[in-house]
């Protein structure tokens, strides 16, 4: 509990630091007694996770923070072995059922039916229903979101359903239409300031507002982010300087590298190069929708005029065969090619008009 | 006419044969009113009658047999009645007025009679001709009856029968054809009977003529046939019959497959290699001394190839040692049973060199008799076992082939390890040690013992399953057939059944095939049965069988892909004869599409294209070629995800088209540098081997740090910065002098690390440094190369944290057992103090007994116990130092123990006394 991040984490609906009506609205919710499956998105670093854990506690009391972690075995139809972990406490279990891969079906329909199917025994200190919250829906298959379904429907009475994911784009609509769905958006510059700036105070650091607000932006205002790198701020130097670098993720700095590179020149060769670095980015774990869509913030910085809207263009198009096909590589080198040809003439254009 | 030639060849004997004719001849005796007549007109004529044949059938022994016949016949006259049918329209311009429906009636009414006659058959029309053909078998003798009149009839063939010869009966047929002729004579005839007759007589005539000439020709190309299949006469009297059935429908691989070792196409250095090494097992087979052998296979091959004497020396320098590797082995001594070294001979090769048939005909050389395993059998473990032992084992005591067996396994890379483990186990067999043999041998031990040679037969000599039986096999790989040999022997065939085909077709035949003798037959045969009596390469090149569906190498394709075909390279599928710009595109279009498809594994060929593309020297400022071609690299993706996600397994067939994309797209003139594709199976690798180190980062994470971060969360936003906060500066001093910040500073760090369970693992460098390494490795996953170095750092101080980690874990590890059960632990403090004084006491206490024993009553040498002596009054008065100084050391609450050894401490003599 050492990290800023941890230590400073609101615990309850009413200590949130932003978003305080839809704070106070979860909290009405709450106090209904009951309330529907939720459906929590946003950006990450946006606070979703705090969010839910508070309405969990404001729901069951501070019984929700003893946590423990349990593997359990789910044998597949096909008797192949699915190892899982889920973190659970008396009154909710979170599982994130896209750790196991394509099997994820499975882990819906043995996992959470059963535990949707068993009743909760001493109803009267208790609500009547438990709570399952499933983190990275986005990342469910197909198949597993068809089996959430009926789940959803049928022991509505004994379970609710908190969904966790990054967009809805990917939720299929019969589970949207049947959560409610709440958005957390990112705070604002000024909140991302204003948190650093207290926990800071909390810390007994004196944090300039100059390089809070840097950080805020460096930080592309995910919270987590934000005070991860106040801290490594902190740790490199302390009384803090207004003009200190702040240390930024390693993924990031190279993913711009590689944008300088396919701008700087265009050509097989340096196609080849790109390949390898997009290689090491996707060794790294790092999401393939996640370096397309850094590289084309990084390549529309050096865009300008109706280019970057056909880049733009080209970049959703690519995405899209990205999400549909299974090789990530050869859809972020057709994005790059793609980029390179069309800069290229776009350049050679800009050369010609100079010369007449 | 098929159905009849099939017919006809069942019967194999003479009789048969002539069987039909013969009972043409008996039919026309039947119809004529004049027998007399009939001598003429053919060699068997006046034979026999019905009535008397009749009479003989139901005594007949052979009942059966002669049912059978019966059928026959009746099918053949079927046929025969055919043409009665028709002949009349032919012969219209002789007699016109004849109708065919006249006739019929005709033969109908004249068939009713005879049905009289046989009351158990049917009143078809033929019935009456039935009884003949059975009876004329009976009477058809090879020598000369003993009593009797006959006829002798002699073939063109020289061989000779006799027919009995019987003249009473013919009048009363001749009555009994009166009497549905003065029936039909109600109405009137255009043309008067006996013209009718002369007519109908004449044709019959003519058709028997036309018959014998054709039984004739038959006869004498199944002469030829015999002629062919040279010497071994037995042999061929086996196969004759087989040979002759289904002529037409038989394969010509099969009808012209060698029947001998001369004629075996395949190299003849790999034909002498095996003759040679079946030619050792003589010694234990057939119990030959081994010295004939050598001298005997060498006057052979030498005679035996000198068609082709220097085969073997065609390419001396690539194979001279592997030449003489072979020759070595094939000389080597036998082992203790007399059997060769390598009990089994393995042939390799592609398909349709002829492996199977050398192996059979070489056994038969050498005089063993073929057992055959392949895989159309059952080759589990046990089956195969039965049948190893079966044909090494046995030996047919009862029919012709009393030769020992030889067992040939076909096919046997697709066997299971199981069966080729069993086949080892059969090679290596001991014959239960040596003392066991020679006590054994009454007993017949030794059938256990492997005494025959076994050939196996694959494809793929590197299937895994086979690799310990390459190390105890004689190894022999084919080559591939010559094409000239090969040309040569289809041209051979083509002329044998009437094909033109010269031998520059037949040489691209051979081509297009690969040199594969089945395919180019197959091909032949097909390009025959399809009416083409003439071929010419262009026919060849146009069909589209024969090319085989073989895979090439990765390498080869990608060859293939990226290099455009030179214009004189005379590839089949790229038509020469037309010119190179017109039809070139397409039928290359054509050449990869079917190189690709053959290949089958396309994830790995569109890896190797992916991979290679961009190094090749293809013009494209404008890299509009390269994105076309990542569009189709992204295009198959989703055909590959469809495919594999949906089963919708139809879609394979568009996966080739990439090939012949990247083919019209990269082709070059220059040879392609192709480099085999890893960086795929690389990347995935490493993704596993980072994945897996921030599992087990995330394993032992505490529960509630774990339920806010995620795999996804942790690369992306935590990690970096988590290793940039452990990092902080430490003065290098020993952490006791540390000044209360940079205590709590410290323990944070500590605390940190402990709940994100990292933790610093003393490691050993390659160059024997030691480095504390961040252990589960997750510096590896989010650190990446070409970026500034992050601040490190030094080792001094993470052995500091290390060990303040240690501490740390320990006092949680205190903590929580405090917690657990904090009562039992609050106990055993308060018990803590007390025991150790008891332990101390304990411990002296033991000193003491130790001294004291020694106070035991005295023995003297006898063991008697001493009396008590004076001297012992006044041992107890003044008390034995030594139990004295026991009890004091004791009692007294000093004490000393001395420890062996040296020590530094400070020196000083202390002596007992003063210490008492």
């Amino acid at each position: 509990m050492s990290l800023w991040v941890d230590k400073y984490r609101p615990t309850s609906l009413g200590k949130l630091d932003y978003h305080k009506d839809q704070a106070s609205q979860l909290k009405n919710l709450v106090q209904c007694g009951d309330f529907p499956h939720l459906l929590v998105y946003g950006p990450s670093g946006a606070g979703k996770k705090t969010r839910i854990m508070c309405l969990l506690r404001e729901l069951y009391g501070a019984g929700v923070e003893k946590l423990r972690i349990e593997h359990q075995t789910i044998v597949a139809p096909s008797k192949k072995k699915i190892e899982i972990n889920t973190i659970a406490s008396n009154y909710h279990l979170e599982v994130n059922p896209s750790d196991a891969g394509n099997q994820d079906r499975v882990v819906i329909q043995e996992l959470i039916k059963t535990v949707a199917q068993s009743q909760q025994i001493q109803s009267s200190t208790q609500r009547e229903f438990k709570v399952v919250l499933l983190t990275e829906v986005d990342r469910l298959t197909k198949d597993a979101q068809h089996a959430l379904r009926r789940t959803m429907e049928k022991y509505m009475a004994t379970c609710r359903l908190i969904l966790y994911s990054n967009s809805t784009s990917k939720v299929i609509g019969p589970i949207r239409s049947r959560c409610l769905a709440i958005r957390v958006p990112l705070p604002s510059t000024e909140e991302v300031c204003n948190v650093l700036t207290s926990v800071c105070k909390k810390e007994g650091l004196l944090l300039p507002p100059e390089l809070a607000k840097q950080i805020s932006e460096k930080s592309g205002r995910n919270l987590r982010k934000a005070l991860l790198m106040c801290e490594a701020c902190r740790v490199q130097q302390y009384p803090f300087s207004v003009d200190q670098d702040v240390p930024e993720t390693d993924w990031e700095a190279y993913l711009r590298e590689t944008a300088n590179a396919i701008v700087s020149q265009q050509s097989p060769q340096r196609l080849l190069e790109v390949r390898a670095r997009l290689y090491e980015l996707l060794t790294h774990c790092i999401p393939p929708d996640i370096i397309m869509k850094g590289l084309v913030r990084e390549l529309l910085n050096n865009c300008d005029g109706h280019l970057k809207t056909e880049v733009a263009h080209m970049a959703a198009y690519y995405e899209h065969r990205l999400q549909l096909g299974n090789k990530a590589i050869y859809h972020l080198e057709a994005f790059t090619a793609k980029f390179m040809a069309i800069y290229k003439k776009f350049m050679e254009d800009g050369l010609d008009a100079m010369m007449f | 006419m098929d159905e009849y030639d099939e017919l006809f060849e069942i019967q194999d004997d003479f009789e048969d044969q002539f069987a039909d004719e013969l009972e043409v001849m008996a039919q026309m005796e039947a119809e004529s009113p004049k027998p007399g007549k009939r001598q003429k007109q053919g060699p068997g004529d006046d034979i026999s009658d019905i009535e008397h044949l009749l009479s003989e059938q139901p005594t007949t022994p052979k009942a059966k047999r002669q049912k059978q016949e019966v059928g026959v016949v009746k099918r053949l006259f079927n046929s025969s009645q055919i043409h009665d049918s028709e002949a009349p329209s032919h012969g219209e311009d002789i007699t016109p007025p004849s109708s065919p429906e006249q006739y019929d009636h005709l033969q109908t009414v004249r068939s009713a009679p005879a049905v009289l006659d046989i009351s158990g058959f049917d009143t078809i029309p033929e019935s009456p001709r039935r009884p003949p053909t059975a009876a004329v078998s009976l009477h058809v003798l090879k020598r000369p009856p003993l009593e009797g009149d006959y006829i002798s009839v002699t073939d063109s063939s020289g061989s000779r029968v006799y027919l009995r010869q019987k003249e009473d009966t013919g009048a009363k047929v001749v009555e009994s054809r009166m009497v549905p002729n003065s029936l039909g004579s109600l109405g009137l005839l255009a043309v008067p009977i006996g013209v009718l007759r002369e007519a109908e007589a004449d044709r019959r005539h003519q058709q028997v003529v036309e018959e014998s000439q054709r039984l004739t020709e038959l006869l004498t190309s199944s002469v030829n046939d015999v002629l062919v299949e040279t010497e071994s006469r037995e042999e061929e009297e086996d196969g004759d019959p087989e040979d002759s059935e289904g002529r037409s429908s038989r394969l010509w691989v099969d009808r012209f497959s060698p029947r001998h070792y001369t004629e075996l196409l395949s190299d003849d250095f790999t034909n002498r290699c095996l003759l040679k090494w079946l030619k050792l097992w003589d010694t234990v087979v057939f119990g030959k001394e081994r010295k004939t052998r050598p001298v005997r296979s060498d006057r052979q091959a030498p005679n035996q190839n000198s068609s082709k004497p220097n085969q073997a020396n065609q390419n001396p320098n690539r194979f001279k040692t592997k030449v003489e590797l072979t020759e070595e082995i094939l000389e080597a001594e036998l082992d203790q049973y007399k059997r060769p070294k390598f009990k089994v001979a393995l042939l390799s090769g592609p398909p349709g060199l002829g492996k199977t048939t050398l192996a059979h005909i070489i056994a038969k050389h050498a005089g063993y008799n073929v057992v055959e395993i392949n895989a159309s059998d059952d080759r589990s473990a046990d089956v195969f076992q039965k049948r190893i032992d079966t044909a090494t084992q046995m030996k047919s005591v009862l029919g012709a082939n009393e030769r020992p067996n030889c067992l040939i396994i076909d096919e046997i890379d697709g066997a299971p390890t199981a069966a080729i483990n069993i086949l080892l186990a059969t090679l290596n067999k001991k014959d239960s040690g040596e003392a066991g043999a020679e006590s054994g041998k009454k007993k017949k031990k030794k059938e256990s013992l492997l005494l025959r040679p076994i050939i196996c037969i694959c494809n793929d000599l590197y299937v895994p399953a086979l690799r310990p039986l390459r190390q105890q096999a004689f190894l022999l790989n084919f080559p591939q057939t010559q094409p000239s040999r090969l040309a040569q022997r289809l041209a051979e065939v083509s002329l044998r059944q009437g094909m033109k085909v010269d031998t520059g077709t037949l040489m691209s035949l051979c081509e297009k095939t690969d040199n594969d003798i089945r395919s180019c037959i197959n091909t032949l045969q097909f390009l025959h049965s399809r009416g083409h009596k003439q071929l010419n390469a262009k026919t060849i090149q146009c069909v589209s069988v024969g090319q085989k569906d073989q895979n090439k190498g990765f390498f080869h394709l990608w060859q293939e892909i990226f290099q455009l075909p030179r214009t004189k390279r005379k590839r089949i599928g790229e038509g020469f004869n037309e010119a190179p710009g017109s039809g070139g595109g397409a039928q290359r279009f054509q050449n990869i599409l079917h190189l690709a498809s053959s290949s089958g594994e396309y994830e790995k060929v569109s890896q190797g294209l992916y991979e290679n593309y961009l190094s090749m020297r293809v013009r494209d400022p404008n890299l509009h070629t390269t994105c076309d071609a990542l569009d189709w690299l992204g295009f198959s993706d989703r055909l590959n995800h469809v495919i594999m996600h949906g089963q919708n397994f139809s879609l394979m067939r568009y996966l080739p088209f990439l090939s012949v994309t990247f083919h019209f797209l990269f082709a070059h003139t220059h040879v392609p540098r192709i480099s085999y594709p890893h960086s795929q199976q690389e990347a995935s690798s490493r993704l596993l081997s980072s994945r897996n180190a921030l599992i087990s980062m995330l394993a032992d994470i505490p529960p509630s740090i774990r339920a806010r971060i995620s795999q996804l969360k942790l690369t992306l936003d935590t990690l970096t910065l988590l290793l940039d906060i452990i990092c902080p500066k430490l003065r290098p001093v020993n952490p006791q002098l540390f000044s209360s910040r940079e205590k709590e500073q410290m323990h944070e760090l500590i605390d940190t690390m402990l709940a994100y369970n990292l933790s610093y693992r003393q490691d050993r460098t390659p160059e024997g440094q030691y480095t504390y390494v961040l252990e589960p490795r997750i510096e590896e996953v989010v650190r990446f190369p070409g970026l500034p170095p992050r601040r490190q750092l030094t080792y001094q101080a993470k052995q500091t944290i290390s060990r303040e980690m240690e501490q740390e874990k320990m006092r949680r590890a205190e903590q929580l057992m405090l917690q657990r059960n904090p009562v039992a632990k609050r106990e055993e403090k308060k018990d803590a103090r007390p025991t150790t004084t008891r332990n101390h006491q304990q411990r002296l206490e033991n000193i003491v007994k130790q001294t004291t024993v020694e106070t035991r009553p005295e023995v003297d040498f006898f063991g008697r116990a001493v009396a008590p002596k004076p001297l012992r009054a006044s041992d107890s008065g003044e008390k034995c130092p030594v139990l004295a100084m026991g009890k004091a050391v004791g009692n007294s609450d000093v004490w000393f123990r001395f420890n062996e050894g040296m020590s530094n401490a400070v020196r000083r003599n202390v002596y007992i006394r003063e210490l008492l």
